[in-house]
């Protein structure tokens, strides 16, 4: 067993190790993760701030579109000459010519609204910013994007107004020596179509907050947008981070132990509001050991050495295999055949040479067991000795042990009938118990006369007692004894109801030589006598040494 | 300017009794209370206020505009014994163009991020391509007594379009400032270390009352829009205040004869030297302008260098 035992912690510590190493890729397989994911926020938020400046810059261009018409260049110098109020007719003028630009912009790049203000900061006329229809005093004079504009900047803001906008501004020159007639204003409203189309174009997972709120979002295929939800909860400790307080930019933040998320201010008016946008990305970890398993796609099993695998699990199961046959299941056989060997009696004892390992030993102790029970005289369970083979069904209480002694009333056994042990051909005192067969040689007339003819021959038809030739008197009138008692015992059995098949005189005549022979020596009696009565419902032996 | 060009007064508290009652059963909630006559005493020009902002076309402005002519002629006779004796002192500002409004200077320093990316035009000429302030809202002329004046009526301040209107405001002690959000979101203005002015949301077209506790300058800012800063000088001796064109042309109407001095305010602050000037029936025309920036020239100089020298790295942030 020593391979296999072997093998056992051989497997052991590389299952051991296997667990150790899993371990050790999961946790470096996470931490690979959060540092990409960190680098990938990092990178999402740049290009995020990237595509808001672009595109403003970008759709700054289109407000020369506005600039050059000359409609609204000459309308917005009359707003600005007109110190008091502005004329009705620049505003419709203004307005028809504010449609008719828009409309030729494709309609992706169009913007949500349009103002176009005078020198003096009134909104002229406007498109796409019903909340302030029918106000005649509307202006936007007083932020900081109008205002250069006006002064001759094109540039970008982001307002929080009722919601978040992404604002270009330029101004409008009528009279190149003066100051511009007005300017043009381009508002993109930043909701949820708009996180979209820059999740879209940026592959980021992206809200914008303000008021410390989110206001809208867009994330890509595969990322749920309520997980952008969680920034609320988070958004109340990002003042503290000195790095966004500072630079506009949070460090990448967990969010319930799950979610990466980075804050960025947004430039402009929000800047100082709290305005921003968050890009947020699910980090790609495992659970745990097994986690790989959920997280593999089919990609990934594909690429696994599947058959190499394999290959390990059965060689490392058929050298187990190989293993537990050698030092288990092959001496196993062989003790076993040999055992049957043994049983079947074509062998006396179990050959040590042919068994290794610990089956040696015990060969050797069983042989060394076997000689010392046969050393004893055999015990009960050794083939012949047994007395249960001999005679039969007998009770526990072995009746060769009940010994008798003249004088010695105590150790009588107590015959079931109540009467005192009879000797042969003593009749059981029940009358309806069948008569003891006839002993051989014996008259008729000397049996119970209470037997019955049937019984008689039944008795009859028992074997004969082998007859020795040449014998002693006294060795033939002890033999002639034991055929009495034979047939007495039998004939016991028979009235107890007791099988006699398989039952001889040989081997109950060997039986008798053996007791006869051990009470000789243990007690020196001259004789021994033997006597049949029934003990417990049974047939019974009992052996009286005769010491006179 | 001519007096034809300014603004009519809506003087909204010579209103008939039965008209006034009617008005306060159609009138919306957020409206305010607080009966909001012009102070004559100040001329906003463009910035001239009404008592609640109204869209064009409602009812109530239609109303007006239908009767208004009897009504308007009813309160010219009433004002004009008051104005009789009034007499108007006319000048001209010079050099405001190098004033700089606070709030657009510090918006255009790359360090507030104000903006990812701002480029001159190079079609508008130099000199116009500076935060200059929007002198009919911003430069505020008053005609200070000798004396304590009396307290002025209510002034109505318009909030809406990043800013106040005006901007900057001198009254007396005492009066009630009545701030009306013409814009179609929330404000929420609150004074600069004043316990009385706290921030509160003031909605769409709704109003708030201040009264102006004590002489001083007060500052009213709004936390929903940084751009917006208001001044407010109160002034004991305050006679009279105005505000001037574009193109820096004033016109006080001073009740009294007497001394005066006039000084402009900017910000909060006195900008230019204090004019005396003796009013008496008739008219006063300033001979010579006031220069709210005694300094323009190297203001100028100054401002150009400034500009030449953050303009190409405003683009890049």
């Amino acid at each position: 067993m020593v391979l296999s035992r072997f093998w056992y912690v051989l497997l052991g510590l590389v299952l051991g190790l296997s667990v150790f190493l899993l371990s050790i890729a999961t946790s470096m397989y996470n931490r690979a993760g959060a540092r990409a994911m960190g680098e990938a926020l990092s990178s999402d938020s740049q290009v995020v701030a990237w595509y808001l400046r672009d595109d403003a810059r970008q759709r700054s261009g289109r407000l020369i579109q506005f600039g050059v018409d000359p409609d609204i260049a000459k309308y917005l110098q009359k707003s600005s000459d007109s110190e008091a109020k502005v004329p009705e007719e620049a505003r419709e003028k203004l307005l028809a010519a504010l449609k008719k630009v828009n409309n030729s912009i494709p309609k992706d790049e169009q913007f949500d609204a349009v103002f176009a203000v005078d020198q003096a900061g009134r909104v002229v006329a406007h498109l796409g910013y019903e909340q302030a229809s029918g106000l005649s005093d509307f202006e936007l004079g007083g932020y900081p994007v109008v205002a250069d504009a006006l002064r001759g900047y094109v540039r970008d803001d982001t307002l929080i107004l009722d919601r978040i906008y992404r604002v270009v501004a330029r101004p409008v020159e009528f009279d190149m020596g003066a100051l511009p007639a007005g300017a043009i204003i381009g508002a993109r409203i930043v909701d949820d179509r708009f996180a979209r189309e820059l999740s879209s174009r940026t592959g980021a997972a992206i809200a914008f907050y303000a008021n410390g709120d989110r206001a809208s979002s867009g994330a890509p295929e595969g990322f749920a947008v309520g997980n952008l939800d969680q920034i609320v909860g988070d958004m109340a400790s990002l003042e503290q981070d000195p790095e966004y307080k500072e630079k506009g930019r949070s460090k990448v933040r967990t969010i319930g132990g799950m979610l990466g998320v980075q804050y960025s201010r947004l430039p402009g008016e929000a800047w100082q509001l709290g305005g921003g946008f968050a890009v947020a990305r699910l980090p790609v970890a495992v659970d745990g050991l097994f986690g790989f398993f959920k997280t593999a796609d089919d990609k990934d099993k594909q690429q696994a050495n599947l058959p190499i695998a394999i290959l390990v699990a059965v060689i490392a199961a058929a050298i187990g295999m190989v293993f537990s046959v050698l030092e288990h299941t092959r001496p196993i056989a062989i003790f076993k055949n040999e055992a049957q060997r043994l049983a079947k009696g074509e062998t006396d004892q179990l050959q040590p040479s042919r068994f290794r390992g610990v089956f040696r030993k015990i060969a050797s102790d069983l042989n060394d067991g076997m000689d010392q029970v046969l050393a004893k005289g055999g015990g009960p369970r050794r083939g012949p000795a047994d007395m249960k083979q001999v005679l039969g069904n007998i009770p526990d209480q072995p009746q060769m042990s009940a010994f008798s002694f003249p004088g010695d009333p105590a150790s009588m056994p107590t015959p079931s009938s109540g009467q005192a042990p009879r000797s042969v051909p003593n009749a059981p005192a029940n009358p309806k118990l069948p008569r003891p067969p006839v002993r051989p040689g014996t008259p008729a007339a000397g049996l119970d006369s209470t037997m019955s003819s049937e019984d008689s021959s039944a008795a009859r038809r028992l074997p004969s007692p082998p007859t020795r030739g040449g014998a002693d008197q006294s060795a033939a009138a002890e033999l002639a004894e034991w055929h009495a008692v034979f047939q007495d015992f039998v004939s016991l059995k028979q009235q107890c109801g007791e099988s006699t098949d398989g039952f001889s005189y040989e081997k109950f005549e060997l039986t008798l030589k053996k007791k006869n022979e051990e009470l000789l020596t243990r007690h020196g009696a001259k004789r021994v006598k033997f006597s049949v009565y029934v003990k417990e419902g049974k047939a019974a032996l009992k052996a009286s040494p005769i010491m006179d | 300017m001519g007096r034809s060009k300014r603004r009519p007064i809506r003087l909204l508290w010579l209103k008939p009794a039965r008209r006034q009652r009617r008005e306060e059963r159609t009138k919306p909630a957020h409206w305010s209370d607080s009966a909001l006559p012009l102070s004559r005493a100040l001329d906003y020009r463009d910035a001239a206020m009404n008592a609640c902002h109204n869209p064009p076309g409602s009812s109530r402005t239609v109303g007006l505009r239908r009767r208004s002519w009897p009504l308007l002629l009813v309160a010219g006779l009433i004002a004009l014994p008051s104005s009789a004796d009034a007499a108007r002192v006319k000048g001209r500002f010079e050099g405001f163009r190098a004033l700089q409004n606070p709030v657009w200077a510090e918006a255009k320093d790359p360090k507030n991020h104000g903006y990812s990316f701002r480029e001159p035009v190079p079609t508008v000429r130099a000199e116009f391509r500076r935060p200059f302030p929007h002198i009919p809202k911003e430069l505020c002329i008053a005609a200070i007594a000798a004396g304590p004046q009396k307290a002025q009526p209510p002034v109505l301040i318009r909030v809406g379009g990043g800013r106040t209107t005006p901007v900057t405001l001198v009254v007396t002690p005492g009066t009630r400032l009545t701030f009306q959000n013409t814009d179609p979101f929330k404000h929420k203005l609150f004074g600069v270390g004043i316990k009385t002015f706290a921030p509160g949301d003031t909605g769409p077209g709704a109003t708030r009352d201040w009264s102006v506790p004590g002489p001083g300058v007060f500052e009213i800012r709004d936390e929903a829009a940084p751009s917006l800063r208001m001044w407010i000088v109160s002034e004991p001796n305050l006679a009279q205040a105005a505000y001037p064109s574009m193109k820096g042309e004033f016109s006080l109407n001073v009740q009294e004869p007497g001394d005066y001095v006039l000084q402009a305010y900017f910000a909060g602050k006195k900008v230019g030297p204090a004019t005396p000037v003796t009013v008496a029936a008739a008219d006063v025309e300033l001979k010579v302008p006031v220069k709210v920036n005694d300094n323009s020239a190297a203001a100028d100089d100054k401002a150009k260098a400034s500009d030449s020298a953050t303009e190409p790295k405003e683009g890049a942030k």
